[in-house]
C-alpha cells in the first residue's frame, strides 16, 4: 500500500503519546551524575607539595600559585593557590599531572556567578596550616609563629646561617625555657629539655643548628630527649617530677 | 441543561420586547450578544488550544509540555499573551504601512466570520443560511489574500517567498476542498448545515463518505497552513516565512487567527461528517465540543509526525491525485443515490 | 513582455537549520537555484595557530572541540599522529578501548545526523527521539572520562583512565536495545514516504566529481566508491575487525541517509567484536613527560572520522611545541560540493542537501 510508511509513523507517535515521560524536573530533581563527572575543580591544600606540575600541564594558564621557599631546603611553602575557572577547559590534564592527588573534580556543575571576579577560586593558605612536606592529611605540622624567634632569612648564605645558629645558641643559653617552649608540649617538658641542653654543650649546638635548618626534626629530637630523660628518671627512682 | 443557551436567548428577547423595543431591535441586540459570545468562545478556545498543542507535542516527544505555571501548565498561554502584548511593536521602515498593519486584522475578522453558520448545538445557529456550506468555503478562502498582504507588505524576500507559496498552495487545495463536500451535500440534499446534521440521524456521513472525509482532512490541513503543509511558515527553511517581520501582538493575531480557523474547520468537519451535535446522554453543545476537540487532536498528531511536503509535490498531489479522487467520489455518490432512488429507498 | 529577474537570498549564518554558522548565498530564479556560494569562517577559532603555542600533550583537549559531535575521533587522530612521530607503541588494551570509544562516537554522530535531517525537513519529533538515544552514549562517555560531549579522554600513548566496572554492562545493554532504536527511526523517518519523495533523486553527486573534489567518508561511499580508510590504510587495530562497507548507487541524498543508517549497524558489529576480545593490561605507554620530536620531522596521519578523512599534519622543530599543525577537516572539503549538487534545484532542496552532507562547522572552520 502506498501510504504504509506514513501510517507506521503515526502509530509510533501515538504509542509515545501514552508513555511515561523521560524528562526530569530540574532543579527539584538533580540529574544522575557518574562517578568521574567533572564538575568544579577543587584543591586540597594539605596534600600539595608545590611541585608546579599542574601549572605546566594546564593548556590555558588557569592555575597559578604563590609560594615561599623554605631556607636550607628544597621544599616550599604554599601561600596561595588560584584557579581561574573562566578559562578552564575541564580537560583533566592537571588532575592527571598532580602526583599527590591534590586536585580533583567534584560534582558541582552549577558554577555561574553574578560577577566575573567571583569565578576565580583563590585558596589562601593560613600560616598555621602550611605544610612543609607532604604529610598525610590528618597530621598537619604546626608552623612556628615567626614573631617568637629570630625569623629565618630566605637566602641560603652560609655566613648568615652561621650567624643565626650562633644567635640561637645564645638564646638557648640565656633563656633556654623560652627558646625551647615551642618545641615541646608543656612547661615541664620545656624545663626538662632546658636542663638537658644546659648540661651538654654539644647537644645544645646540635639543637640550635637543627632549629634553624629543620624545624620538624628539631621537634622530634627534642621530644626524644625529653622522653629518654623521663624514662631514665623513672628507672632511677620513680620519685621526682612527673610531667603532665 | 440541554436548553440552557436557548432559554437564555428567549428570556433575553422577551425582556427586551417587554421593555418596549420592537422585535427588530430586540433581534439586533440579541445578535450583538451572540457576537460577543463568539468572541469569548474564540478566545477561550485559543487559550486552551495553544496549551493543548504544546502538551500533546510534548507527550509525543516523551517530554512534559509546559508544567510550571498553574496546574499542568494551564496558565502558560496567559503568560505568553501578556508577554506578547507588552512587546515592542517594530515596523520596518520600508514596509507598505497600510497593508502591513491591516493584514492581521483581516485575518482574524475573516476567521471569526466563519462561526456565524456553525451549529453549536440543537437550535443554536446564529444565522442558519440556506447556503451555509458554500458561505463557509468561500469566506474561508479569503484568508489567502491576508497572507499575500502580509508577505508583500513586509518588504522582505523571505516573506514574499512564503506568501507566494501560500497562495499557490491554497489555490491548489480549494478545489479538492469544495469537491469533497459535494458528496455530502448530495446525500443530504441541501447546503443548510442544520439539514445536514438532521440527515445524519441514522448514520454518520463518515461511514457513507470515507474517501471524502480523508480528502477533506488533507485539503483542510493545507488550507490552514498546518502540519505537513506548512511551507509558508516553515520555520526551518524560511525563518517564519510570511510572518517574519511581525512582532508582538500583530504576530499573536496571526497565531490567534490560525487557531480560530482551525477550530472552525474542525467544527465543520464534525458537523458534516461526525453527526454534529447528535449524541446520547450529554447535551448537544457538549457533544460538538468533544467532537471538535477530537478532530483537532488528530490534526496535531499529524503535524508532529510528518515532515514537510515540498512545494511541487504538494501541488502535483493536489491536482493529479486529489481532484481525480474527488471527482470519482462525486460520480460514485451520484450513481449510488440514483440507484437507491430507483429502488425506492 | 514580462521579464523575470534573479535575486539573491542569504541562507544563514543565523538560520535555524544550518549546522552551525554556515552562510550560503543562493542566486535564485523563482524557486530554482541558479548558483550558490558557500561562505565559511564564522566559527573560526584559530585552533591551528593556538597549536603553535601549546605543547603536544596540552593540545589534546583542543582536538575534541574540532568535531564536537563525535569528539573521540579527532582526539584519536591527533594522538595517533604524535605516536607515529615518536614511534610509540600503544598497549593492546588501550587500542581496544580506543576502538570502542571511536565507534561509539561514530554512532552518536550518525544518530544526530538522522535527527537533524528529520528536523530540517520538518519532523521535529525525529530529533527528540535521536537525542534520547544519544543520551545513552553520552552516559557511557561520562562513565569513562567524566565529560559527556567534549571528552578529552585519549592521551598520547594510550587512554587516560581505565574502563570502570559499570561500562561493559551499560555498553552491552545499549547494543541490545540498538535494533529497537533503528526500527523506530525506520518507521518514523526513513520509511516516511514524504521524506523519501523529498530526498530521492535530489542532490546527485557522481563519483568522478566526488573524487575530483576530494569528498570522503559516507558522502563518497554513497556515490558507489568503496573507499574507507579503515580498510584501505588501516590504523590502530582496525585490520583485526570484520565489518562491511555499505555503499550507495546513485549518490543522491537518499543514498547518503541510507549509508549512514547502515554504518551505524556496522559500528555496533565492531564494538561487539572489540568487547569480546578486550584484553587485560596497561592503558598507557611510557611516554616522556616533555615530548620533543626531532627537528625537521614531519608526519601526516589520517583516520576515518564520521564525516570523512580527518588528517593531521605536524611539522616539528625540535622544541616541545609544534612548528606547524594543520588539520585536514573533512567537512570543509565536503561543503565545497554543495554548489554543484544544488544547481537547478529548489530552495528546500538546498536545505536537505546541507543536512545530508553532514557538515560540522567546528571542524570546517577550525
Amino acid at each position: 500500500m502506498k501510504g504504509k510508511g506514513l501510517l507506521e509513523g503515526l502509530w509510533i507517535t501515538l504509542r509515545h503519546l501514552f508513555e511515561r515521560e523521560i524528562t526530569i524536573q530540574y532543579p527539584e530533581q538533580m540529574p544522575y551524575l557518574q562517578e568521574r563527572f567533572r564538575g568544579c575543580l577543587q584543591f586540597d591544600y594539605k596534600k600539595c607539595i608545590v611541585c608546579g606540575l599542574c601549572t605546566k600541564a594546564c593548556p590555558n594558564n588557569v592555575l597559578s600559585y604563590e609560594s615561599q621557599p623554605v631556607p636550607n631546603s628544597k621544599k616550599k611553602l604554599l601561600l596561595s593557590y588560584t584557579i581561574d575557572l573562566q578559562y578552564c577547559m575541564f580537560c583533566n590534564l592537571c588532575v592527571e599531572a598532580c602526583p599527590t592527588g591534590t586536585l580533583y573534580f567534584n560534582h558541582d556543575f552549577e558554577l555561574s556567578e553574578y560577577q566575573r571576579d567571583d569565578i576565580k577560586i583563590v585558596y589562601e593558605i593560613p600560616r598555621s596550616a602550611q605544610a612543609v612536606i607532604s604529610e598525610p592529611a590528618d597530621s598537619p605540622i604546626e608552623m612556628v609563629d615567626s614573631s617568637a624567634e629570630p625569623a629565618p632569612q630566605p637566602d641560603e648564605d652560609e655566613a648568615k646561617k652561621q650567624k643565626q645558629i650562633n644567635a640561637m645558641i645564645t638564646a638557648l643559653k640565656k633563656n633556654p625555657v623560652k627558646a625551647v617552649s615551642k618545641l615541646v608540649e608543656s612547661e615541664a617538658q620545656a624545663q626538662i629539655l632546658a636542663d638537658i641542653l644546659q648540661a651538654d654543650e654539644k647537644k645544645l649546638v646540635r639543637m640550635a643548628t637543627m632549629m634553624i635548618e629543620d624545624r620538624e626534626k628539631a621537634g622530634k629530637v627534642a621530644l626524644a630527649f625529653v622522653n629518654k630523660e623521663l624514662k631514665d628518671r623513672q628507672q632511677e627512682g620513680g620519685a621526682g617530677n612527673e610531667p603532665e | 441543561m440541554e436548553n440552557w443557551f436557548v432559554n437564555i436567548a428567549h428570556a433575553l428577547t422577551n425582556w427586551l420586547t417587554g421593555l418596549g423595543l420592537s422585535v427588530g431591535w430586540a433581534d439586533f441586540i440579541l445578535l450583538v450578544v451572540q457576537w460577543v459570545c463568539i468572541i469569548i468562545i474564540v478566545t477561550l478556545n485559543v487559550i486552551v488550544l495553544i496549551w493543548l498543542e504544546r502538551k500533546i507535542s510534548g507527550f509525543i516527544q516523551q517530554r512534559l509540555g509546559p508544567n510550571r505555571l498553574g496546574p499542568f501548565g494551564m496558565f502558560q498561554t496567559i503568560a505568553d499573551a501578556i508577554k506578547l502584548l507588552t512587546k515592542e511593536d517594530i515596523i520596518p521602515s520600508a514596509t507598505d504601512k497600510l497593508i502591513f498593519r491591516t493584514a492581521p486584522m483581516f485575518f482574524i475578522i475573516i476567521s471569526v466570520m466563519l462561526y456565524v453558520v456553525l451549529p453549536m448545538g440543537e437550535n443554536m445557529v446564529i444565522v442558519d443560511l440556506n447556503v451555509g456550506v458554500f458561505y463557509f468555503i468561500s469566506v474561508g478562502s479569503l484568508t489567502t489574500i491576508c497572507l499575500l498582504m502580509a508577505g508583500w507588505g513586509s518588504n522582505n524576500k523571505w516573506s514574499l517567498l512564503g506568501a507566494m507559496r501560500s497562495v499557490a498552495q491554497m489555490i491548489s487545495y480549494e478545489i479538492p476542498l469544495a469537491f469533497s463536500l459535494l458528496g455530502v451535500i448530495m446525500i443530504a440534499g441541501s447546503m443548510r448545515l442544520s439539514d445536514i446534521v438532521a440527515a445524519q440521524s441514522n448514520v454518520w456521513f463518515i461511514v457513507l463518505q470515507p474517501v471524502a472525509f480523508i480528502v477533506y482532512f488533507i485539503a483542510a490541513t493545507a488550507e490552514l497552513n498546518r502540519g505537513p503543509f506548512d511551507m509558508p511558515e516553515a520555520e526551518q527553511e524560511l525563518t517564519a516565512g510570511a510572518y517574519t517581520e511581525y512582532t508582538g501582538m500583530r504576530w499573536a493575531l496571526f497565531f490567534l487567527a490560525e487557531y480560530t480557523n482551525l477550530v472552525a474547520v474542525s467544527a465543520l468537519m464534525s458537523t458534516l461528517f461526525l453527526g454534529g451535535w447528535q449524541g446520547p446522554f450529554l447535551p448537544s453543545w457538549l457533544w460538538i465540543i468533544i467532537k471538535t476537540y477530537l478532530v483537532m487532536i488528530v490534526f496535531m498528531w499529524l503535524k508532529w509526525t510528518f515532515p514537510r511536503i515540498r512545494m511541487d509535490h504538494l501541488m502535483s498531489f493536489s491536482w493529479k491525485v486529489l481532484i481525480p479522487v474527488t471527482l470519482a467520489n462525486i460520480l460514485l455518490t451520484g450513481i449510488v443515490l440514483q440507484l437507491f432512488k430507483g429502488m425506492g429507498w | 513582455m514580462l521579464q523575470t529577474e534573479q535575486y539573491i537570498i542569504n541562507i544563514g549564518p543565523q538560520h535555524p537549520s544550518t549546522h552551525g554558522g554556515l552562510h550560503v548565498e543562493a542566486v535564485m530564479d523563482g524557486e530554482h537555484i541558479v548558483d550558490s556560494i558557500v561562505h565559511l569562517g564564522y566559527v573560526h577559532r584559530s585552533v591551528e595557530k593556538i597549536a603553535e603555542s601549546r605543547t603536544y600533550p596540552q593540545f589534546v583537549p583542543y582536538t575534541s572541540r574540532l568535531d564536537y559531535l563525535a569528539s573521540h575521533l579527532p582526539t584519536l587522530g591527533y594522538c595517533q599522529t604524535v605516536e607515529k612521530m615518536l614511534g610509540v607503541a600503544v598497549p593492546e588494551r588501550a587500542e581496544y578501548i580506543r576502538v570502542i570509544m571511536a565507534e561509539f562516537s561514530r554512532i552518536a554522530s550518525h544518530m544526530l545526523f538522522v535527527g537533524s535531517l528529520a528536523i530540517d525537513l520538518g519532523a521535529t519529533t525525529g530529533l527528540i527521539y535521536c537525542f534520547r538515544d544519544r543520551e545513552r552514549i553520552m552516559d557511557l562517555f561520562e562513565m569513562t572520562s567524566g565529560q559527556r560531549l567534549i571528552a578529552s579522554y585519549m592521551r598520547i600513548g594510550g587512554v587516560s583512565h581505565d574502563l570502570p566496572d559499570t561500562f561493559i554492562p551499560a555498553a552491552l545493554s545499549f547494543i541490545n536495545d540498538f535494533p529497537k532504536m533503528i526500527e523506530e527511526y525506520e518507521g518514523l523517518i526513513v520509511g516516511n514516504e514524504i521524506l523519501q519523495a523529498r530526498l530521492k533523486g535530489i542532490g546527485v553527486l557522481n563519483a568522478e566529481e566526488a573524487i575530483e573534489y576530494g569528498v570522503t567518508g559516507p558522502n563518497l561511499r554513497a556515490c558507489g566508491v568503496e573507499y574507507d580508510i579503515r580498510k584501505v590504510d588501516p590504523y590502530g587495530i582496525y585490520d583485526r575487525f570484520e565489518f562491511d562497507l555499505p555503499l550507495g548507487s546513485k549518490g543522491d541524498s537518499w543514498d547518503r541517509l541510507l549509508v549512514r543508517m547502515q554504518e551505524m549497524a556496522q559500528s555496533v558489529r565492531i564494538i561487539e567484536q572489540a568487547l569480546q576480545e578486550l584484553p587485560e593490561g596497561e592503558i598507557k605507554a611510557k611516554v616522556p613527560r616533555i615530548i620533543k620530536p626531532e627537528k625537521g620531522s614531519e608526519v601526516y596521519h589520517r583516520i576515518e572520522s564520521s564525516k570523512g578523512e580527518l588528517g593531521y599534519y605536524i611539522v616539528a622543530d625540535g622544541g616541545e611545541k609544534p612548528y606547524r599543525l594543520h588539520v585536514r577537516a573533512p567537512s570543509f572539503v565536503n561543503l565545497m560540493v554543495l554548489p554543484i549538487i544544488s544547481r537547478g534545484e529548489k530552495l528546500q532542496d538546498i536545505i536537505a542537501n546541507i543536512a545530508t552532507l553532514d557538515p560540522v562547522l567546528g571542524e570546517s572552520d577550525r
